[in-house]
């Protein structure tokens, strides 16, 4: 038996590989970014042979891991849940058809937002696609619960969801697991086109069948312990109880104990759906009012059959944005018991005077910025400096940053940075304007959902600038490897797919290729860029600016580390560090001057190409 | 065991997360339970960085405000920044000057919540004996030295020389006793 102080995406790991999944896909997003390499960790430590693919994006992901599943193996794949709204077509079509060897999805959902576009709740999802799902508290029930729905989704022949928040994903539990052993289900594909191709009328039936498994599955919810289960006493009638589940269910029973408040029953749900009615009826009939704590959204309440009982977000006593973190709960539940003419949890004003407190000092605003050396930061500058007026749609990556320096005016989703551009061409060229529009996006977007967009804009004759910011990697999610340079999660080989391959068979005929390092080159380069843009016989232009990722190849990204220093040519404009946005770059405090960090500097050496007065100079 | 709550803050790059293993290692060895909650993603990219971490056998993992015994911040601002997680009676350990911590503006609230403040120049201590990326480890010797806790500096001490890499474990102990005196003379 090994110990091991695991992230919860970790823990999930282990629970997808104690299931048997011989199948496992995923697109890298925050925070489900760690699952897959945990599961690579795994199957090498206890040999396993599961087969582990990034796939290019969730919807491709989806689909791998279901055609595994009804040729009878488990699989699983995962994403973070605005990836799954880009694999909901798959999903929701699986349902209906079902599956023959376990299919988990799982969906890590990030309240806050903390690192997402949106703060949509993956139950609902589940709701929508007529998916059971599961709901972790933390780490080990997480792990716990995947083989739970490896075994719900084989019996049942439905897909599974586990929806685990950020606070799972991103916790740290000490877990203990023992060997690991191999499944040995082959793939045996049984035809039945009726099922697998089956036209509107066969999904009619289908659709049937899947709400007769529903009305199953929720008996079975009725009494699946320890994730769902109440606490009340027998015969016993209570004034108030919370109804909870996921990660505020943890949060509520370590709060209520730690106050000694087992006057106040709870409901907890961490298989809110398919609806355990029986379950929840016998808490409702014994509680004259309930509160429902759940995240992010209203799964739990919408489904709760008497409103009147039921406090919640609709009632106004629980935010209807944000994390549900413990001090607001505490808050929460204060002010709901205090309502109900009960005793409050504590008297704590939940850290409001020491919080106004501190948004007083005026402590220094941390926000992110792209990292000393970063190629983008390069390509940034002088798309700026070429073509300052134009309409700058980006996308979703580190060079989501580039909004710092005025060069991102838009961010929509995954792809969108063509797709906008071609839209905005499009709304100014119906009223004959020729609008300069310069669209960015990250080498692994482009692949993810760029060529679609890219296809389509060459098709219908829109015209714009692309820079495809090649770094060879998968940065902001964790340096996951790139298509481009063929390496695969699990150290195998795969066939590398050259960037200028992929732009030229969209129906690109000008394309060029160059290294931001060298600003002035690009600078010209985006102007001539734009001649062709403009000109009637040209159409879209695409830039690739290549320059390998300044962590993710930290050895290599900078092969003549330039030192720098600042001359007394120095006026103090902070260009360097205001508006170009290095980090390594400062304005002391008490001399007022601008000074180099040594400790942080990369040594890229562009600062000695951007600088307004020609005050900064190599060392 | 009552669940004891640590948090640790910093800025990305100074090693919060290296910092909470070492404080998770040193739990686990002695058989206690562990749950922490960590910072990735967007905010690790130069921004304020918190790890959360209770020993003991809690369910969840997010320490609520008012309810931290610790915190330990290797940077003056974060140390504010996350002030309201401390419970009152809760202990604060800062790399900062000694003499020039607290702001003026916070004391008032410290002594009113029975915070007493213990700064140390972590960083610097670090930086002259040869390994500024070290200030983590610096500021979990100055804490022990306190004796605050369910872990002793021998555990401490023990788990930084089990997780230093071989090349760096001399300069890393060195670090650790320093540090630790510097915290003993102040108790």
């Amino acid at each position: 038996m090994k110990q091991e102080f695991l992230l919860g995406n970790g823990a999930m790991a282990l629970g997808i590989l104690e299931a048997g999944c011989q199948i496992m896909t995923s697109y890298p997003g925050t925070p489900s970014s760690e699952i897959l390499p945990e599961v690579v960790r795994f199957s090498k430590a206890f040999n396993l042979n599961t087969s582990i693919e990034w796939s290019i994006n969730e919807k491709v992901a989806f689909d791998n891991a279901f055609a595994a599943s009804i040729s009878g193996k488990r699989a699983c794949c995962c994403m973070k849940m605005v990836g799954l709204n880009v694999a909901a077509d798959s999903f929701m079509s699986a349902a209906y058809i079902g599956n023959i060897g376990g299919l988990v999805i799982i969906s890590c959902d990030d309240p806050g937002p903390h690192s997402s576009q949106t703060e949509q709740d993956s139950r609902l999802m589940a709701r929508l696609g007529k998916v059971p799902v599961l709901d972790p508290a933390n780490p080990e029930e997480a792990r716990e619960m995947i083989k739970t729905a490896f075994d719900l989704s084989e019996e049942f022949q439905v897909p599974v969801m586990v929806r685990p928040a950020i606070r799972v994903c991103h916790a740290r539990q000490n877990v203990k697991y023992d060997v690991l052993e191999n499944n040995l289900t082959k793939a045996d594909f049984k035809r039945e086109p009726t099922r697998w191709a089956s036209t509107p009328k066969f999904r009619f039936l289908q659709h049937k069948a899947l709400n007769k498994k529903h009305i199953k599955i929720s008996e079975k919810f009725n009494t699946l312990k320890p994730f769902n289960m109440h606490t009340l006493e027998k015969q016993k009638h209570y004034p108030f109880g919370v109804v909870t589940g996921g990660v505020p269910s943890s949060v509520v029973q370590d709060m209520f104990e730690e106050y000694g408040r087992n006057d106040i029953p709870i409901l907890k749900l961490g298989a809110p759906y398919p609806f355990p009615e029986k379950l929840a009826d016998e808490f409702m009939d014994a509680c004259d009012k309930v509160l429902v704590i759940e995240e992010t959204d209203t799964l739990i309440e919408y489904l709760l059959r008497d409103k009147r009982k039921t406090l919640g977000r609709l009632s106004g006593h629980v935010p209807m944005e944000g994390e549900l973190v413990p001090e607001k709960i505490e808050g929460v539940l204060n002010k709901t018991l205090s309502d109900c003419e009960l005793s409050p949890l504590s008297d704590h004003d939940c850290g409001q005077e020491a919080f106004s407190l501190v948004g007083g000092l005026e402590l220094p605003i941390r926000k992110p910025t792209l990292c000393s050396g970063c190629p983008h930061r390069a390509s940034f500058y002088s798309i700026r400096k070429a073509l300052p007026k134009a309409l700058f749609p980006s996308d979703i990556g580190c060079y989501t940053l580039g909004s710092n320096l005025g060069v991102v005016d838009t961010v929509l989703d995954m792809g969108a940075g063509i797709t906008m551009a071609s839209g905005f061409w499009n709304a100014y060229i119906q009223d004959d304007v020729q609008k300069p529009i310069v669209a960015t996006m990250g080498d692994s977007t482009f692949f993810h959902s760029g060529t679609t967009a890219l296809i389509n804009a060459v098709y219908n004759d829109s015209r714009f600038i692309l820079v495809i910011l090649d770094n060879h990697i998968t940065a902001m999610t964790g340096m996951q490897p790139s298509i481009t340079q063929g390496d695969r999660v699990d150290g195998r080989k795969g066939n590398a797919i050259a960037l200028e391959t992929i732009v030229k068979g969209c129906g690109i005929d000008y394309l060029k290729v160059i290294d931001p390092f060298d600003t002035k080159n690009m600078i010209q380069t985006v102007k001539d860029a734009a001649k062709y843009v403009n000109d009637p016989e040209g159409g879209i232009a695409v830039i690739i600016s290549r320059h390998p990722c300044v962590i993710g190849f930290k050895d290599t990204a900078i092969p003549e580390k330039i030192k720098v220093k600042i001359t007394d040519e120095c006026n103090e404009c902070g260009f360097c560090h205001l508006r170009f946005e290095c980090p390594s770059m400062y304005s002391d405090k008490e001399t007022g001057k601008t000074e180099i960090n040594e400790v942080l500097c990369a040594e890229c050496g562009v600062c000695l190409q951007i600088c307004p007065q020609n005050a900064i100079e190599k060392a | 065991m009552k669940t004891i709550n640590y948090v640790l803050t910093g800025l990305g790059g100074q090693g919060i997360l290296f910092m909470t293993k070492i404080l998770a290692t040193a739990a686990l060895n002695k058989g206690y339970n562990i749950l922490g909650a960590e910072t990735h993603g967007m905010a690790q990219r130069g921004g304020s960085v918190v790890s959360h971490l209770r020993i003991g056998d809690a369910r969840s993992s997010l320490i609520r405000a008012g309810a931290a015994d610790f915190l330990l911040s290797m940077d003056e601002s974060e140390a504010y920044r996350y002030l309201p997680y401390l419970k009152k009676g809760g202990k604060l350990f800062v790399n900062a000057p000694f003499d020039a911590f607290p702001d003026k503006r916070v004391a008032e609230w410290l002594e009113k919540n029975s915070i007493e403040p213990r700064a140390m120049e972590a960083s610097k201590k670090a930086m002259e004996l040869g390994a500024p990326r070290s200030t983590n480890l610096a500021m979990v010797a100055f804490y022990s030295a306190f004796g605050y806790g369910p872990l002793s500096t021998d555990d401490l001490r023990a788990t930084v020389d089990d997780m230093s890499p071989g090349q760096f474990k001399e300069t890393n102990l060195r670090i650790f006793d320093v540090c630790y005196e510097t915290g003993r003379s102040m108790v």
